[in-house]
């Protein structure tokens, strides 16, 4: 047997390049449907369910995500591959123990955002996307909204790259920052594809702003942004509970961590630098 | 000499340190296994063992995983580091093929993704797009090296904690390394389990594998080895044949537990002091126990639920048939039986984790039946296997702290933690951080949680597992001196040499039914 | 004969995008009935049933109240409240869009809860995005009842450390403190230990690959396949080409 060689060759920069511009058109799939479903909204609604605008939000969001999720995934390393479907049961058994307390928030985020914090903003948006794929598996309904869950855990990467959980005060801030983004974006998806919202007290909120005359997706938009900025907060707070009880050795073992100095208290060093592969 | 032959395996490690800004974790050691050679590198928790093992492993790469300067051999090639962006990096894969580790905790290994044992060991040999005759074949090989033949269809979440070990070697040999490292494989073995493993180790040797033991603990066949190494300090405190070694300074062995000699540094079991005399702090009154037949599939399990132990649960109903059991204050009583006779069961009765399917369970003379376990904790100080579930706080000393303001007061609450840290002697961690201590540590720490409290029943499941030479000591020390201050202390183990050492009656827990041993 | 993993798959995709594309009540109710009805034909109604109803009762009431009682646009008044107006219009585009996505989430979930994962994992080429696709998805439903019950364990263990969760925000707050901090740590630790050890099992190497599982599949379910994904694109473009064109 020829013995091959135990060490790795260095990356090569054509595939980043690849990489790079599907995660481009995967965010312009999202932005582009994003503004056109927002501009021509009102033609459709009236007119029966409205089909047509569920396809466009359904394809434009899904394609967007999935470009993402094709662009990302390759190119994380298995330490935080392995972190992904950890996050995503977490998203589900911390949002449901939370929940069960919390009543009026879905707190389905936290494994999201716990990823975007330690592995940087593409981990992050690949986790949120994936959630909700994986997830729709169980409730095919979510399926939808991966696109902006993406959103929520590529801003919460950036969030934290800008060192907004170095301090602990700022990151409720920027949770709640995140929240708004995350609301509207996701609002158009709640109005085309499903008319309304999925839970009862959220109707009802939406029904009270649409007698008072607000066309649908206006009034979703409004829900959304009454709910899903406190969500977020909360979120991002319990996230930075969570990091900062991670002991030193496990949280500087995450080269996001360290290279941008994103909790308290961790010594930037630059020689860290070397071995990961981009991350951000 | 095991020097004869070229090495198939070499480091000279001049300094390791990982990338949280410490010191260094490893520094001048050198060590050089040669093929078809049994090593076991012998330290106490916290040496050093396991990061060196990562590294020979290729588990802990160079660059990513920590700041390496010297040098890694493999199969006749050099890697030479200097901690700087011009190092080598190790292609994991191809380490993985000439080296295979299994870590302490063997369940980590699995790939979680393979559903059936079968599959889970043929997993490394996909990733090498080897031919499906070839895997058939290497599979059927492997678990008959192993005895896992007739669990190659079970799920691997299904399996218990000695056969989980038994694949997690199976995945690493099954590419046929000329290297095995292995991470305390002893530790959580009953006496057939290690049995088993030794002569497991033996046949691979003999077949010109190299097998390198991480071990705090000499047991059978590593008293069989051409080489020990002895680590503190993550350096070489000492290296020799296991004769030279065993002849020499005592205090070169300090800390290690050596298996035939008997754990207890007093050697006889102590006499009870009121044994009998006054009312049992802890009664069980014919205490049966059945997990529920539980059929529904694992992927509905959204919720917190009680149910626990699910390995069990598919071919066991019933695990506990009629106990009686008085213990009284001042008395240990140790519950031996192998693995999976239902220790860990009984234990989570004493507090109410479990409640008897019949019978009664009483704690100082009253029913527990309808108190919450919480509040039954006042009485009844519990340990589990695993004590970094039990802890969550900044630092050792608040963690002992935690819930004691409640109970006794500001003042005294402090006066008990530091009293209980320095009964487990440690004082001076107290301001550590609990999860960054080593795991001796850890469980010396949740014992000293538990004496804090000063518990009318004092209840150790599996106290000596990941135990060192001197946490074992420490934790007889403090046994003593619970019993000794009026406790009623049950160890439930399957070590028979510490149970007998320790306890002032031993019993046997077999097949759901007590006996006095 | 057992159809392919990815079969089922495109079946369940295709039926719930030309469910949507059709925006049709007929077509709706018709693919939901067949849909309970595959279901019950398998043997998992009495699975999925439950999880259905948990997804679309509260979808279906949200649509009610979002709609019933308010639809600015409707002009045939039935019942008026105060601000409330409910019409005819608004229920009737209640209706129809429950019985779109009831028929949507049926079809998706009869896939969900009749296919067998190891094969569908399997049936993903092991490598590349599909691989890693794979593995998060097999990877979660495997973890998910194991760190369910390890969140068991832990809760456990606290309780016999004297924690008594009692009534009150702020104590519960403190409890999942409690809790959730060991379970993230040893799961954070755990996949680190995870990650090496499917690294040097070859996880991530690039070449080929061969799979342990075989899964049948044959000339004419991968053509089926082409042509399933082919009408659902027809169905998309076809409404598409209908609004466009003012229909």
């Amino acid at each position: 047997m020829s013995s091959p060689s135990l060490t790795l060759p260095s990356p090569a920069p054509a595939a980043a390049r690849r990489r790079r511009l599907l995660e481009i058109l995967g965010a312009l799939a999202i932005a582009g449907t994003y503004i056109y479903l927002v501009l021509n909204q009102p033609a459709d609604i009236t007119g029966g369910p409205g089909s047509a605008s569920a396809l466009i939000a359904l394809s434009g969001f899904l394609v967007g995500a999935i470009l993402l999720i094709v662009a990302v995934l390759p190119t994380l390393p298995a330490s935080t591959l392995v972190l992904i479907p950890v996050a995503l049961v977490l998203n589900i058994v911390l949002g449901q123990f939370v929940g069960s307390t919390l009543v009026p928030f879905y707190l389905d985020a936290i494994g999201t955002v716990l990823i975007a914090v330690l592995a940087g903003p593409a981990a992050g948006a690949a986790t949120g996307a994936l959630s909700s794929i994986v997830w729709s598996f169980f409730n095919p309904t979510v399926l939808p909204f991966a696109a902006g869950a993406a959103l929520i855990g590529c801003l919460a990467g950036l969030a934290a790259r800008y060192g907004l959980f170095r301090r602990f005060y700022l990151a409720p801030v920027a949770g709640f920052a995140t929240g708004i983004i995350g609301g509207v974006v996701s609002a158009p998806v709640a109005a085309f594809v499903f008319g309304g919202t999925s839970g009862v007290a959220t109707g009802a909120i939406v029904s009270a702003f649409r007698s008072m005359g607000d066309t649908l997706l206006a009034a979703i938009t409004k829900q959304a942004l009454i709910s899903d900025p406190m969500d977020k907060a909360i979120v991002f707070t319990v996230v930075a509970v969570l990091v900062y009880a991670l002991p030193r050795r496990t949280r500087l073992q995450f080269p996001f961590v360290r290279r941008h100095r994103v909790l308290a208290g961790t010594t930037n060093e630059p020689a860290a630098a070397q071995g990961s592969t981009q991350t951000s | 000499m095991p020097y004869s032959a070229e090495p198939v395996m070499a480091a000279g490690i001049r300094e390791f340190t990982f990338h949280d800004g410490g010191g260094p974790v490893l520094q001048g050691l050198d060590v050089a296994v040669a093929p078809g050679s049994l090593m076991a590198v012998l330290g106490t928790s916290g040496s050093g063992k396991t990061t060196l093992g990562r590294l020979l492993a290729g588990w802990l790469p160079p660059g990513p995983g920590g700041n390496l300067i010297g040098f890694l051999e493999l199969t006749g090639t050099r890697l030479q580091f200097n901690g700087d962006a011009g190092d080598p990096r190790i292609d994991p894969a191809q380490w993985g093929r000439q080296v295979g580790f299994v870590p302490q905790d063997a369940g980590a290994v699995l790939s979680t993704v393979r559903a059936t044992v079968a599959e889970e060991l043929a997993f490394g040999l996909e990733n090498s797009a080897v031919g499906r005759t070839a895997m058939v074949a290497a599979v059927e090989q492997t678990a008959g090296l192993l005895g896992l033949r007739n669990l190659l269809g079970r799920h691997p979440a299904r399996l218990s904690g000695g056969q989980l070990r038994r694949l997690a070697i199976g995945c690493a040999i099954i590419t046929r390394p000329p290297v095995l490292i292995m991470d305390e494989p002893f530790a959580s073995l009953d006496a057939a389990g290690a049995r088993e493993l030794g002569d497991l180790v033996r046949g691979l040797v003999k077949a010109g594998t190299a097998v390198v033991i991480l071990s705090q603990m000499v047991d059978g066949v590593l008293r069989e080895a051409d080489n020990w190494i002895v680590l503190a300090d993550g350096t070489v405190k000492a290296s020799g044949t296991p004769a030279a070694l065993e002849a020499g300074s005592p205090a070169v062995l300090a800390g290690i537990r050596r298996i035939k000699d008997g754990p207890s540094p007093g050697g006889v079991a102590p006499v009870p002091r009121s044994a009998g005399h006054s009312a049992p702090a802890l009664e069980l009154r014919g205490v049966s126990f059945g997990y529920r037949k539980d059929g529904r599939p694992a992927r509905q399990g959204f919720t917190w639920q009680r149910r626990q132990g699910s390995r069990t649960t598919d071919n066991q109903s019933t695990v506990l048939q009629g106990i009686d059991l008085a213990v009284h204050p001042g008395e240990i009583v140790a519950v031996t039986g192998p693995n999976g006779a239902g220790k860990s069961t009984l234990l989570r009765h004493f507090n109410g984790l479990l409640r008897p399917t019949t019978g009664t369970v009483l704690v100082q003379g009253e029913d527990i039946s309808g108190k919450p376990v919480g509040s039954t904790a006042a009485a009844v100080g519990l340990l589990f296997q695993h004590p970094r579930e039990q802890l969550f706080e900044r630092t050792a000393l608040r963690e002992v702290r935690f819930g004691l303001d409640r109970l006794f007061g500001q003042d005294e609450a402090g006066e008990r933690a530091s009293a209980a840290l320095a009964a487990v002697g440690l004082s001076a961690a107290a301001h550590e951080q609990p999860a960054e201590l080593p795991a001796s540590r850890q469980r010396l720490l949740a014992l000293a949680t538990v004496l804090a409290r000063k518990p009318a029943v004092l209840a150790l499941d599996e106290p000596t597992v990941a135990l060192d030479g001197d946490g074992l000591a420490v934790l007889d020390a403090a046994v003593r001196s619970a019993a000794a201050e009026g406790a009623a202390v049950v160890l439930v183990t399957h070590d028979l040499g510490y149970a007998r050492s320790a306890a002032h009656r031993t019993i046997a827990l077999d097949a759901g039914r007590l006996a006095e041993a | 004969m057992r159809l392919h993993p990815l079969t089922s798959l495109a079946f369940a995709g295709s039926t719930a995008v030309i469910t949507t594309a059709a925006a049709s009540w007929p077509v709706s109710l018709a693919v939901g009935a067949g849909a309970l009805g595959l279901s019950a034909a398998g043997g998992t109604a009495r699975r999925l049933v439950p999880a259905a109803a948990a997804v679309l009762v509260p979808l279906g009431l949200s649509l009610l109240i979002v709609h019933g009682l308010s639809f600015p646009e409707g002009r045939t008044v039935l019942a008026q409240f105060g601000p409330a107006r409910v019409t005819a219009e608004g229920l009737a585009f209640a209706g129809e869009r429950a019985a779109q996505l009831s028929a949507a989430v049926l079809a998706l979930l009869v896939f969900s809860f009749s296919v067998n994962v190891p094969d569908l994992v399997a049936a993903l080429a092991s490598r590349g995005v599909h691989g890693r696709f794979g593995f998060v998805l097999a990877s979660t439903l495997t973890l998910l009842p194991a760190i369910t019950a390890q969140a068991g364990r832990i809760r456990q263990a606290q309780e016999s450390r004297g924690l008594v969760i009692r009534r009150g925000l702020l104590h519960k707050v403190a409890a999942f403190r409690l809790q959730a901090i060991p379970l993230v740590l040893s799961l954070v630790e755990d996949a680190g230990t995870r990650a090496a050890a499917l690294e040097a099992r070859g996880f991530s190497s690039p070449g080929p690959r061969t799979s342990y599982r075989e899964v049948p599949d044959s000339a004419i379910q991968r053509l089926l396949r082409m042509l399933l994904l082919a009408a659902a694109a027809a169905a998309v473009v076809w409404r598409l080409w209908l609004a466009g064109t003012g229909g």
